[in-house]
């Protein structure tokens, strides 16, 4: 019996850093148009955050059409909402390229790039997980994939994590749980 | 490719690069369903915002200007078109794009596509509607309206397979998974 609790309070320790590993959203990287930004430039609104890459070689996700539509769905109401994209191909995802593309989903779009090691900050902040894979063409080293974990995270007005929606969730589903998060 | 041999190819591609166990990364090919479904219906308008209903037997293929691989896959479809659409099936590329038919027709004009019409998910449902979690997706509908199969992934559409496999759906014979036309090549970037 002692020997057992000693074994699950051993397991208790040894799992408690994962399981307590806040989600704490923290960024400190450059939006489409050059600016610094940090999680902190975002105070007040509520946030929808998605990790990405817009060089999707052979299938991209409509995570990012999701979320244009959620904010269609809140109206008036999505004033109160910054979506924001964070990159998990700084190399090719350029502040500029990054313009382009978030024009595609809506003016309230922000895309949020930077140094190699301030995006794996950013994505660790989140728990988000991702690994550069080798060129799909070996003659063209910009071929290469990036995987990724997917999800849409809702971060408060104050930047606290709020919930993690799978990548599949429908506009109706995030329109609802930031209609709720809109109300505190 | 058969299925069999779709799930051997990503088998070994799986083996070649192993893919991390928290990437989600959509499988690809043809998908095609045991009990067909109605499609549902959708606010599709043309070039000019005007109104059009889907029929079959048709190919809708979802696409948007900022999804490279869909892009890429328009001119094999702009091709297909005067080749099959004189046997009855329509090609439909249905842009999802927010600027609606801006997107496509620009996008039509830089690529010098001739041949697709403009078809735009005005209503902007049509990811969710059809539960297309990636672009690009292609349905194949039958002359009764219904989802026979879905293709996931840029494919060669002017392929001969892909011709064969759109006639098959014409004439409203079974579709069998080995009439899969084969995946275009992931694009290099830039």
């Amino acid at each position: 019996m002692k020997k057992g609790l000693a074994a699950l309070l051993c397991w208790l320790v040894l799992a408690l850093p994962a399981a307590a590993g806040e989600v704490t959203g923290h960024f400190d990287l450059m939006d489409q148009n050059g600016r610094p930004v940090t999680d902190a430039s975002f105070a007040g609104r509520v946030r929808v955050v998605a990790f990405g890459y817009t060089f999707c070689p052979d299938v991209c996700p409509t995570t990012l059409s999701t979320i244009a539509a959620t904010l269609d769905i809140l109206g008036p109401k999505a004033a109160g909402v910054v979506p924001l994209f964070i990159t998990v191909d700084p190399r090719r995802d350029t502040p500029t390229h990054l313009k382009d593309y978030m024009e595609a989903f809506g003016p309230s779009f922000v895309g949020l790039t930077g140094p190699e090691d301030a995006v794996a900050a950013a994505a660790a902040a989140f728990h988000a997980r991702y690994a550069i894979q080798p060129p799909a063409d070996p003659a063209d080293p910009n071929t290469y994939f990036v995987d990724h974990s997917a999800g849409i995270y809702v971060m408060d007005r104050q930047g606290a994590f709020v919930a993690k929606l799978g990548h599949r969730a429908t506009p109706d589903e995030l329109a609802e749980r930031l209609e709720e998060v809109l109300r505190k | 490719m058969n299925r069999r041999s779709l799930l051997a190819t990503a088998a070994a591609f799986a083996a070649l690069s192993p893919l991390p166990a928290f990437a989600v990364r959509a499988e690809e090919g043809l998908f095609v369903h045991k009990e067909r479904r109605l499609v549902p219906a959708l606010d599709v308008r043309d070039g000019e915002s005007q109104p059009v209903t889907l029929q079959g037997p048709a190919l809708v293929n979802l696409w948007a200007s900022w999804c490279l691989p869909c892009v890429s896959e328009l001119p094999a479809l702009d091709r297909l078109a005067p080749q099959i659409e004189p046997e009855g099936v329509r090609v439909v590329a249905l842009c999802l794009d927010r600027s609606g038919n801006v997107g496509a027709i620009n996008t039509f004009a830089r690529l010098g596509v001739r041949n697709l019409g403009v078809y735009v998910d005005y209503q902007r449902k049509a990811g969710e509607v059809l539960g297309a979690a990636v672009l690009p997706t292609t349905l194949l509908m039958d002359a009764q309206g219904r989802e026979a199969a879905r293709f996931i992934g840029p494919a060669s559409w002017d392929a001969p397979e892909a011709i064969a496999l759109l006639r098959a759906l014409a004439a409203g014979r079974t579709l069998d998974p080995a009439m899969a036309p084969p995946l275009a090549k992931p694009r290099a970037a830039l």
